[in-house]
């Protein structure tokens, strides 16, 4: 390929090979000359005959020119050149198109680079198709299912080909060294056979087989990330072999799982994995104990209807083995409900997929439409620039410009704004990002890729061509299509067509805000309507913590912490500290089935209700009326069990009764008349415990003194006046004197822990909100715009029907009626998409109706009034035209 | 300038085999020189623009066919020599082949003509 290095060359050396060309054409014609006047000719004559017969030397350095190099790229310079010029010409147009496709653009990225990580990539792993989540539904928890039915399952060889299970990630303490500073990593607790699964290899070391995972507490091991591996320990193979202490256990590194690895969560990176069979926080064989998620591979042969038929089926056997003989019938009833679910296990498994997917999709949609609006107003802008440019225009078409040419300017200046408005707009979508983030609980993982992800920049780029596409070739062969004389005759305004393309332009805009802002007005109202419910509490700013104690504490860490509490309730400028498992809003349960005797309801079997357990003055740190009394320090494991109730519970088992503080109940269930009794001291109002749209049910309040086997550390509440921080360092301060090793987690306030439970509401209605009013701003200025270039087009019209005798009312009145007709037409097409749209959202709003007439009231007015205000000033501009002007000027 | 594309579009294809054909028989040539060369070959019959040349050149450079380097001219002048190539040699068969063979057939329907 010789010519194409040499039109490289070509490419670059443009000067000096005009030179040369030069040179050349001048010997030539030298010599012909010389060999002219050899033959007699005079100078004068021999010039003129060389002339004559080289031709043209012009032509001939144009045609000559013309295959230098690659043509094509000189002429795209050219253009961009040109293009670039024109746009600094105009930086307001530039500004406000490269802005408005920046925010479609950028919103774009954001909520697709999100989409991608958690709902479409997939794993990193050997063929990810094959992998099904195998999913329980009902019962307890969330889709884990216990050790013993996993290894059922897995044994199902006809099925799959392996079936591996997680207990999914945790952040855990983690040190190299006993007595080093604590630090934190991922840990997940695996399968022996959870790599051989996933066909995921080895980096260094070996990663564990099913023999790693045999005996409860019997493999003390563990596989490293390779990010863990190359950030934390220099990639040094001596790791192989050393001891580790993950989340207090020390355990030997045997391997390091290939790069790229990060477990089977999208939102999440393991740094650490373990057999679990090392699993602590749980009787690993414990048939009751719901708690690992499997993940099999697929045989290519075998049907997911298949499969979930067999495994509806080994469930069930199983469950009846387990729960079959189960007395309490509601316990029993509980069980028997749960069945299992076959989903695609491609993408990984994720907890905030479950909850956010919905919302996500939704987002999505809002973007889209978000950009169609940008791209309209971008198009309308460029109709707008093209009809200022028609003299120049046909100047050039006159001049011999083709309109292929013109068009190829025109797109390569739509495709300028477009590279522009991507730069910013991925910009805008890192800071976005961020803000989206921000929403997210922290418990809920970091589902943003730390990298640029390749599939996200190419979808940015598709969009941005998609859209260059979108919002230029209209204008750009409509700004072309003219014919040069009457352009220039008519100086730079077409008066002979009118702008309709323009005015199709702002109904479709008024279309795209009519259903961002329904949607916007139903996302806040939804939002509204969750933030007015009563939660049966007051105290929201009530500040709440957890102590994380070493394990060796077990079983007396709440007699440790008891001084820390003391000092707490001490200190001037806090009102009340108190405890509570689990913690309001912490997305913990406990539950416990009883009889109340004396109720209908329970006297042929026991009855399931919630159960906290709660410190003294619980009710009055978080602020919940309470009718009867409250714990104390006489509440001990020797004194008689006492319990606080519910008003729910109340309202189911003594309905009617005036006094439930007469009455007991007992949490032996076993006879219909009860053991041992737990006599009611005290009715609380109905407290939301864990979620504002949770169904209120039968609750029983017990004195933690009472229940000293409680396992886990209950959520330290302070009602206070001081700010956060204060009380974080009194916490910091006295922790010390407690013991070593004791870490202080979860700080938060009731109110925190209650915007991240509606973090996805909240997350719509701020987007939602924030996209609605964009879309509104893009239509303001597309109706102001085309309503100033209307006036600009009309004015001699206007001189005359005002010299006429038209009043000002009556100029006013034409130009606004004239303005609200392609509102009016963007209404009426808006509003059954925003319908549409609405009924498509409906799952997700609470509270309201999909047609809410607060919302789509509110749209309607809103937009009609924005219309008005953006059509008032070009209107108020015509009714001030002096006639004598507007005519003299035409 | 509608006579003088008329004329060159005419040449266009067979300008560039004239040119190797030239450079093959002659040897290396600077611009003048391979015109007159084509010029007295044609014996005069040919009415070459010969600024036309430069444009073909380059395009037969870019194809690999021939190769320039700038050198001393017989009178002492640096002028740009063009030489053929390998390549340049192989197409000239080629095309020769095909040309004769064009040049054949079109000759059959010239006498189809005559006998009628």
């Amino acid at each position: 390929m010789p010519g194409i290095w040499m039109r490289l060359k070509e490419l670059i050396r443009t000067t000096r090979l005009d030179g040369e060309l030069d040179e050349e054409m001048r010997l030539h014609l030298q010599l012909m000359e010389e060999d002219f006047r050899r033959r007699g000719m005079t100078e004068e004559e021999a010039r003129a005959a060389a002339r004559r017969e080289f031709g043209g030397v012009a032509y001939a350095k144009e045609a000559y020119r013309d295959q230098r190099g690659f043509p094509w790229i000189e002429s795209c310079a050219k253009d961009v050149r040109y293009a670039l010029r024109g746009l600094g010409r105009s930086p307001g147009f530039t500004a406000a198109a490269v802005l408005s496709l920046a925010l479609g653009i950028g919103a774009n990225t954001a909520i697709f680079s999100l989409f991608h990580t958690l709902m479409l990539r997939m794993l990193p792993v050997a063929h990810p198709e094959q992998l099904v989540a195998i999913h329980r539904t009902g019962g307890w928890g969330i889709g884990t299912v216990s050790a013993p039915l996993y290894r059922l399952i897995a044994s199902r060889t006809d099925l799959f080909n392996g079936v591996a299970a997680t207990n999914g990630v945790a952040k855990v303490r983690f040190t190299t060294h006993a007595g080093e500073r604590d630090e934190f990593a991922q840990r997940e607790y695996v399968s022996g056979n959870y790599f051989q699964v996933l066909g995921v290899q080895a980096v260094a070391g070996r990663l564990f087989t099913g023999d790693d995972n045999r005996v409860p507490g019997g493999h003390p091991l563990a596989v490293l990330s390779y990010d863990l591996w190359r950030n934390h320990f220099a990639a040094d193979p001596a790791v192989l072999g050393r001891t580790l202490l993950v989340d207090e256990q020390p355990l030997t590194v045997i391997g390091v799982a290939a790069p790229g690895f990060h477990g089977v969560a999208p939102e999440r990176r393991t740094d650490v994995w373990v057999p679990f069979m090392m699993a602590h926080f749980v009787q690993v064989m414990n048939p009751n104990s719901w708690w690992l998620m499997p993940l099999g591979r697929l045989r290519p042969e075998v049907s997911r209807p298949r499969v979930q038929a067999a495994l509806a089926l080994l469930m069930q056997q199983h469950l009846r083995t387990i729960y079959g003989e189960r007395h309490d019938s509601a316990m029993r009833r509980k069980a028997l409900e749960q069945r299992v679910e076959i989903r695609p296990g491609s993408v990984g498994l994720s907890m905030l997929r479950d909850q956010f997917g919905k919302p996500l999709g939704v987002l999505l949609a809002l973007v889209a439409l978000v950009l169609l609006a940008a791209c309209t107003n971008v198009a309308n802008l460029l109709l707008a620039r093209g009809a200022a440019r028609q003299k120049e225009i046909a100047l050039r078409l006159s001049l011999g410009a083709t309109r292929g040419r013109l068009l190829r300017q025109a797109l390569t200046e739509t495709l300028l704004i477009a590279a522009a408005g991507s730069a910013v707009g991925i910009g805008l979508a890192a800071w976005g990002v961020r803000v989206i983030a921000g929403f997210l609980p922290e418990q809920a993982g970091n589902p943003f890729s730390i990298a640029p992800n390749l599939t996200v920049l190419a979808f940015t780029i598709a969009i941005s061509l998609a859209s260059a596409l979108l919002f230029g070739l209209g204008p750009a062969l409509r700004s072309t299509a003219i014919n040069p004389i009457a352009g220039l005759r008519s100086g730079g305004l077409d008066r002979a067509g009118r702008p309709a393309l323009r005015r199709v332009l702002v109904v479709a805009q008024v279309a795209f805000s009519v259903v961002l802002m329904a949607l916007a007005g139903l996302f806040g109202h939804s939002l509204l309507a969750l933030r007015s419910v009563d939660l049966g509490f007051r105290n929201q700013s009530a500040i709440t913590f957890n102590l994380d104690f070493p394990r060796l504490w077990k079983g007396n860490s709440r007699a440790a912490q008891e001084p820390l509490l003391s000092s707490l309730a001490a200190t001037p400028g806090i009102y009340s500290v108190s405890s509570a498992f689990p913690g309001l809003f912490s997305g913990g349960s406990s539950d416990a089935t009883v009889r109340v005797p004396g109720s209908a309801r329970t006297a042929t079997e026991p009855v399931d209700v919630d159960r906290t357990y709660v410190s003294p003055r619980y009710f009055e740190t978080v602020g919940a009326a309470l009718k009867g009394r409250d714990f104390d320090r006489n509440d001990t494991a020797a004194s008689p069990k006492v319990a606080v109730v519910n008003q729910a519970f109340v309202r189911e088992f003594l309905p009617g009764e005036p006094h439930p503080d007469s009455r007991w109940l007992s949490f032996d269930d076993t006879k219909p008349e009860g053991g041992e009794r737990t006599f009611i001291v005290g009715v609380v109002q109905d407290i939301r415990q864990d979620g504002i749209q949770q169904k209120i049910a039968p609750r029983v309040y017990v004195p933690l003194t009472q229940h000293q086997d409680l396992d886990f550390p209950p959520d330290i509440l302070v009602r206070t006046a001081l700010p956060q921080a204060a009380v974080q360092s009194l916490v910091r301060r006295q922790l010390p004197r407690i013991g070593a090793g004791i870490a202080v987690t979860e700080w938060a306030t009731i109110r925190q822990r209650i915007d991240d439970s509606i973090f996805e509401q909240r997350l719509l209605a701020m987007l939602g909100g924030f996209f609605g009013v964009l879309a509104l701003l893009l239509a303001a200025v597309g109706l102001y715009g085309v309503m100033s270039y209307g006036m600009a087009r009309r004015s001699g019209e206007i001189g005359i029907r005002m010299a006429l005798g038209a009043r000002r009312a009556d100029v006013v009145g034409m130009v606004l009626r004239d303005a609200l007709l392609p509102v009016a037409a963007g209404l009426i097409l808006g509003f059954p998409l925003a319908w549409a749209a609405a009924r498509a959202v409906h799952s997700l709003l609470f509270g309201i109706e999909a047609v809410d007439p607060a919302a789509f009231g509110g749209t309607g007015a809103v937009l009609v009034a924005v219309a008005l205000a953006a059509a008032f000033l070009p209107a108020r501009r015509a009714a001030s035209i002096d006639p004598m002007r507007a005519l003299r000027h035409d | 300038m509608s006579t003088r594309e008329i004329k060159t579009d005419i040449l266009q294809g067979t300008l560039d085999l004239m040119v190797l054909r030239t450079l093959a028989t002659m040897g290396a040539q600077h611009g003048f020189g391979l015109a007159q060369r084509i010029q007295q070959i044609s014996g005069g019959m040919l009415d070459l623009n010969q600024g036309t040349l430069y444009p073909a050149l380059l395009r037969l450079e870019h194809r690999g066919w021939i190769r320039s380097r700038w050198g001393i001219s017989e009178n002492n002048r640096r002028a740009k020599f063009y030489e053929i190539t390998a390549a340049g040699r192989r197409q000239v068969e080629k095309e020769s082949e095909d040309w004769a063979r064009t040049v054949a057939i079109m000759d059959r329907f010239e006498r189809l003509t005559e006998t009628e």
